[in-house]
Parts: C-alpha cells; sequence; structure tokens
C-alpha cells in the first residue's frame, strides 16, 4: 500500500525538481512594476493557451541529438520531377526536370543556388524541348541581386507582358479556351533583379533565334472547337536585346510606378532594331475601411521593326471582355478603374459561408486602345503616340476575388463577367484569371 | 425563491426595534467631514504632446539601438505543436521540439536539438506530427517589430490606443492596420511600447480574415512577449491558435503553436570557433 504512494510521491518529486529550473530560467524583469504588469498580462495568455503556453521540462535536455556545426556547411541536394504541358502548337508535351540546390540555402539567402536541366518532347511538332537554368541571390549592397539564367530551347508566348502559364494549358487541354499566341526561342536568357524596398530595378540580356510555329492540336478533353485555331507567325530571326526596368513604389502616395525598356540592334548582332518601352501606373485607394478604389494606367509604344514578338497584346488580362492576344499594335493604352470590396461578400449579405472561403466583389470599367501596325492583318491603324478618338473600346464587368497563398503570395483567383461598352459591342464574356489587384503592373516592388 | 425572500423579509421585520427611539451604537460611527472644501486648480501644460510620428520614429530607433546592443546570443528555444482539448478529449501535446541556439553577428549560427518529440512516433501506423524549424542569424526579431519597420511604415496606419503609467515606466499601446484593403491576409495588431527604451514588450496580432484560405479557417490569435534579460529585451514567447478548414488526422482543426525562447545568456563572447564545422577525420 505504502509503496505506490511512495513511487507516486518520489515521481513528483522528481517532476518538480526538474521543472523547477525551467521556471528559474524565465527571467525577471529589471523593473518590480513593470514585470509585474507584463505578468499579469501574460497570465492571462498562459489561461488562454494553457499546456501550449506552459513551461519547458528541462529533464533530459542533457544529451545534443543533432549539432548543426557537424553538418557540411554545403549540402547538395537534388530532386526530379516529371513535367507535362500542353498546348495548340506543341500538344502533349512530356518530360522531366532535375534540379540540384544548395540544401542549407534559405530562400532568399546567398548560397551555391539551384540549377534545373529540362528535357522534354513536344508530340506535336516532333521535336526536343529543354535546356538548363540557374537561378541565384547574390550578396549586394543593401539587400541582394536575383540572378536568373537560361539556355536552351522552349516555346514563349508571343505577348510577352502577361503570363498566364498555368492557367493557359488548363484552357487548352480541358476547353480548347486558350487564346495564346506562341514563338520558338532558342537561346540564352537572363537578368540581374535588385529589389530595395520602396523600388526594384531590373537588367537584362536575350541572345534568342525566333521561330514562327503552327498549331498541331486541335483536340481537347471536352472536344470543342479552339478558340484561337491558328497561331500568329513570328518574324524568323535572331534577337539580341538588352532589356531595363524601374518600378517605385512613391512614398506618402498609395502610387507605384513602373517602366520597362527594351532595345534590340543591330549593332548588336541582332535580326531586328527596335525600342520598346512599357510604362504603368496604379493608385491604391482606400474609402475608409469598407472599399479600395484602384485606378490604373498602362502604356507601351514599340518603334522601329513591328515584329510580332515585340508588338503589344490586348485582351485576357488587360482588357477582360475579350480573349487572351485579341488585338494587337505597336501602341497601347490601358485605363481601368476599379472598386474592391473589403470584407467577405458572404459575410456581408449574410449568408452561411466558410471563414476558408472569403470571397470579395468587385466592380471595374476598362477603356483600351491598339494602333500602329497590327500583327495579325498588317494594317496599319491611325495613330503616332496616342490612338485615334474612335479607336476606344470600352468594357464594365463584376469580379469575384479569392486570394490564397496557394497560387502565389498576393495572387487573386478572379472570376470575371466583362460587358463590351460601345457601338459594335457584344455579349458578356466569362473568364477566370490568377493576377495581383494592380494586374496592369508587371514589375513592381515586393510589399515586403 | 419568492418564498425565501419574503421569510427573510418577515425575519427582519421581526427583529426590527418596535419602539420609536433608537439606541446609540457602542462601536466607533463613521462620520462624514462635509465643511472643509478644497479645490486643485487645473495646470495649463505648454509642452507639446508627443506626435505618433514622434513615437513611431523613437520606436524605430528604440528597436535599432536594441539590436544594435547584442552581438552574441545564446537560448533554449522550444516549439511545441498542441491539439486544443474539447467537451470529447483534453490538449494533447503533439510535436515538440527543443534546441539551444548560438547566434553572433553578423551571420552565424549553430543550433544543438536537444529534444524531437511526436505523439504519434511511437504508436506503428500512426501520422506523427513533425516541427522542424531553423535558426538565422539575425537578432533584430522582425516577428515582433515587422510593422514599425522603416520600409513598412507606408503600409500601415497606426493610432495610438492608450497609456498605462507603471512604476516609472510609461507604456504605450499602439494599434496597426493595414493601410491597403487590396489584401486580405494582411495583420493587424497592438502592440505594447515601454517608452523609457521604445521598445515593444508585447504584441498581439490578428486578421480580419483567414490569412491561407482555403488550408486555414481562421487564426483566432496570435501573442509575441519579449522579457528583459541583464538590460535587454528580447523574445520570450510566441503563441498562436488557429483552425484548419478540414480535419487533419491527429491534429484535428483547432491547434496551437508555441515557440519559447528561454535561458539567455546575450553578450558572453563566444567564440569564433563555437560556429566552426568540426576538422575532417576527427570524430
Amino acid at each position: 500500500m505504502s509503496r505506490p504512494v511512495l513511487l507516486s510521491a518520489a515521481l513528483a518529486a522528481a517532476l518538480l525538481l526538474t521543472a523547477t529550473p525551467a521556471r528559474a530560467q524565465v527571467p525577471a524583469a529589471p523593473d518590480t512594476a513593470l514585470g509585474g504588469f507584463l505578468r499579469e498580462l501574460a497570465d492571462s495568455t498562459d489561461g488562454y493557451f494553457g499546456l501550449a503556453a506552459a513551461p519547458t521540462d528541462t529533464a533530459g535536455l542533457d544529451t545534443v541529438l543533432v549539432d548543426s556545426a557537424s553538418r557540411p556547411a554545403r549540402r547538395l541536394a537534388a530532386g526530379l520531377a516529371p513535367d507535362y504541358d500542353f498546348n495548340r502548337v506543341d500538344g502533349n508535351t512530356w518530360g522531366g526536370t532535375l534540379t540540384l540546390r544548395d540544401g542549407n540555402q534559405e530562400p532568399g539567402e546567398p548560397g551555391f543556388g539551384r540549377l534545373a536541366g529540362q528535357l522534354a518532347r513536344a508530340v506535336g511538332p516532333r521535336t526536343t524541348l529543354g535546356g538548363a537554368r540557374y537561378t541565384n541571390r547574390l550578396p549586394a549592397a543593401g539587400g541582394s541581386l536575383a540572378l536568373d539564367l537560361w539556355a536552351g530551347r522552349r516555346t514563349d508566348r508571343l505577348d510577352r507582358d502577361d503570363d498566364e502559364r498555368a492557367l493557359d494549358f488548363l484552357r487548352a487541354f480541358v476547353t480548347g479556351d486558350d487564346a495564346s499566341q506562341y514563338l520558338r526561342a532558342d537561346g540564352f536568357a537572363g537578368s540581374l533583379d535588385h529589389g530595395h524596398g520602396v523600388w526594384r530595378a531590373r537588367v537584362a540580356w536575350r541572345d534568342l533565334w525566333h521561330s514562327p510555329l503552327a498549331t498541331t492540336a486541335s483536340w481537347n478533353l471536352l472536344d470543342r472547337r479552339l478558340v484561337t485555331p491558328g497561331n500568329l507567325a513570328a518574324a524568323p530571326g535572331r534577337t539580341r536585346e538588352a532589356g531595363y526596368a524601374l518600378s517605385l513604389r512613391w512614398p506618402w502616395l498609395p502610387l507605384v510606378t513602373e517602366v520597362e525598356y527594351q532595345t534590340a540592334s543591330r549593332r548588336l548582332g541582332s535580326d531586328f532594331e527596335y525600342r520598346r518601352t512599357r510604362a504603368a501606373a496604379a493608385l491604391d485607394l482606400s474609402l475608409g475601411r469598407v472599399a479600395a478604389l484602384v485606378p490604373q494606367f498602362a502604356y507601351g509604344r514599340l518603334t522601329g521593326d513591328a515584329v510580332p514578338q515585340a508588338a503589344f497584346y490586348l485582351g485576357g488580362g488587360t482588357m477582360r471582355s475579350l480573349h487572351r492576344d485579341a488585338r494587337a499594335g505597336t501602341g497601347l493604352a490601358v485605363a481601368r478603374l476599379e472598386l474592391v470590396t473589403a470584407g467577405d461578400l458572404l459575410e456581408t449579405l449574410r449568408l452561411p459561408h466558410s471563414g476558408a472561403l472569403p470571397l470579395r466583389g468587385a466592380v471595374f470599367g476598362t477603356t483600351s486602345a491598339v494602333w500602329g501596325r497590327d500583327p495579325y492583318t498588317g494594317a496599319v491603324v491611325r495613330g503616332d503616340d496616342w490612338p485615334g478618338r474612335r479607336d476606344w473600346r470600352g468594357e464594365v464587368g463584376v469580379s469575384l476575388l479569392f486570394q490564397s497563398a496557394l497560387f502565389s503570395p498576393g495572387s487573386t483567383l478572379r472570376t470575371s463577367c466583362a460587358w463590351p461598352v460601345g457601338p459594335d459591342a457584344g455579349g458578356p464574356r466569362w473568364s477566370v484569371s490568377v493576377s495581383h489587384p494592380l494586374d496592369l503592373l508587371r514589375f513592381a516592388p515586393d510589399t515586403d | 425563491m419568492a418564498a425565501s425572500t419574503i421569510a427573510l423579509f418577515a425575519a427582519v421585520l421581526a427583529a426590527a426595534p418596535s419602539g420609536t427611539a433608537r439606541p446609540l451604537p457602542s462601536g466607533p460611527t463613521l462620520a462624514a467631514e462635509d465643511t472643509l472644501h478644497t479645490e486643485v486648480p487645473p495646470v495649463l501644460v505648454r509642452a507639446p504632446r508627443v506626435t505618433l510620428d514622434e513615437i513611431l520614429a523613437r520606436v524605430e530607433r528604440g528597436e535599432r539601438r536594441r539590436d544594435s546592443l547584442m552581438t552574441d546570443q545564446r537560448f533554449l528555444v522550444t516549439a511545441r505543436l498542441v491539439r486544443t482539448g474539447d467537451a470529447r478529449r483534453a490538449p494533447e501535446v503533439l510535436s515538440e521540439w527543443v534546441a539551444r541556439v548560438f547566434r553572433k553577428r553578423p551571420d552565424r549560427v549553430r543550433t544543438q536539438i536537444l529534444r524531437d518529440y511526436q505523439a504519434g512516433r511511437e504508436e506503428k501506423g500512426r501520422p506523427g506530427v513533425k516541427v522542424q524549424l531553423k535558426a538565422r542569424g539575425g537578432m533584430d526579431e522582425e516577428i515582433v517589430n515587422f510593422a514599425f519597420r522603416p520600409e513598412r511604415r507606408r503600409q500601415f496606419r497606426y493610432r495610438i490606443l492608450g497609456r498605462d503609467l507603471v512604476g516609472g515606466h510609461v507604456i504605450y499601446r499602439l494599434g496597426f492596420e493595414p493601410r491597403s484593403l487590396l489584401d486580405p491576409t494582411a495583420p493587424h495588431g497592438v502592440v505594447w511600447v515601454d517608452t523609457n527604451d521604445f521598445v515593444i514588450v508585447r504584441q498581439e496580432v490578428g486578421f480580419d480574415h483567414s490569412p491561407a484560405p482555403p488550408l486555414l479557417e481562421d487564426v483566432q490569435r496570435i501573442v509575441i512577449e519579449r522579457t528583459n534579460v541583464d538590460g535587454h529585451w528580447v523574445l520570450h514567447r510566441l503563441l498562436m491558435r488557429a483552425e484548419m478548414s478540414v480535419p487533419l488526422p491527429r491534429v484535428g482543426r483547432s491547434f496551437d503553436f508555441s515557440m519559447r525562447f528561454d535561458d539567455y545568456a546575450i553578450n558572453t563572447g563566444l567564440p569564433d570557433s563555437l560556429f566552426a564545422p568540426p576538422a575532417k577525420g576527427k570524430s
């Protein structure tokens, strides 16, 4: 009878003895009054969190299980993953990617970086795609430089300002709704990117042989007719191009602006001679805590050789009532005004819903124009630096927004219904896109 | 209830003296002085009150100074994942990870893992929940002052919620909320600032919507506490309660995550050799 009691007492004493140092480890605040004030708040926290807030049991902590000092400073981590892609010019594309990276390198920190080798077979044109890509963060004054180097053969979009790769795959594979225009790119591309709080800058270089592609796969899972059966031909030739980009979050103003400039020159060994400039600005105005008003504007201008791979495209993210790449030219102007609700729409409407599905609503109006040489028809729409009054097209629409870290930080899944406005306006168009709230910006500084 | 009230009332009536003359109380009597009056004249304070901008600037400087005063640290960190209890089952520690961490400027870190406990590991066929953390070299404790760093000032709107006089300290409670309404996952919160050092001593963070839908349904509460060790304010506890949208094996829907930092030794002059990898050929 007495033995279990003694054992229990001994165990309790041992537990108390081991628990005591843990309590003693909590350093007392130097000022009794302040310490007492903080302890009072901490006691309330203890009561709320219970077991999670309990002190550490230090019994058995005298043995080191793993010591980071015994690990090598650099560790090579390898990974192999299968790849699959589908679009109407390549058809099924099967392949795989082998990645090698510094296993001890934290994201965003300098190290050996990451090397990825990809090899894939495009069934439609019976060609092999692939290449090597190296990315790393290089230490630089006041931060780091993001290095991105690629060499190989790949399928690119003619619209270089808007890339919805994942959604294009789904549209092409499931419904045949993919309206992107494609070209083949062989060669090298590299960039250095530096972000420093309110500003971000990038320099880039590419030396690519561009060649046109034709549609090779006209099927899709739902066996629907392709929205865009053909594919706009790129101008074949070598493009040696230098690119610069700069963006800025303005101090004391909710304004973000950016400018991108690309230049290709025969003096650099390029087959094409052009200057391409794109500028955009976006305001983020809070209306109380109820809604955000977001005016955005983008302007683009191409001078020199009007090659399709350097043209500006309209549709999809830029004009939601149009299919992606529906209109194009050597000049582009887009202005959009959008009102986005701040609260959960379902909560506002008092509809039963889960907190895991917060939806916001938006109404928007857009006006846009392209001018100059149309790469689809070759016709020249009047306008030099600005479109004619009659060339503007408008739309109004509504969107449902769902923001999730599943897509990428800050990205929003948007379902929209947009109605064209004007004399030759058609019916409404539904679309799904993944974009950022300030979606006319391409190169905004990170919010962090 | 009514019957007992009536009975009590009757007893009180019965106990009350029936005569008109009241007997004088035998003990001391409390008397109120109503003949003397005093009035303190208002004092007009001409000194300007410290503005919110000035407070924010001082917090920024205070946090920078706090960081600059430390060259090395040694502490014990405990990360714990707890399934919160409900009517059917008690709370349970699912995973606990304890490590001793040595840090030295600019970016040297050594981590010695002392405990790696998972509740499901010893039971065959049941999945365990593993907490794995990596210590980083900096001592600026961004998790405490993220909303008050100079590069983030433009992202948040601040206001003074209150002041507490605690001994010789004035503690400001400052609220912060995101300026932009475009990011529904941005946090808001309250910090307690000790104006003697202009250092954040406590923080509570919340979210209007789930910060990671659709996996997380809600983050109910995040509390971050600092403690003073040898005159240095350092991170002491981080506690979070969150709810998943679908129950996870072993974890369920609601869980607590905590990180506790104890047993600090600051500026003890940790040698560089402590961080060097062991020489090859030696065991």
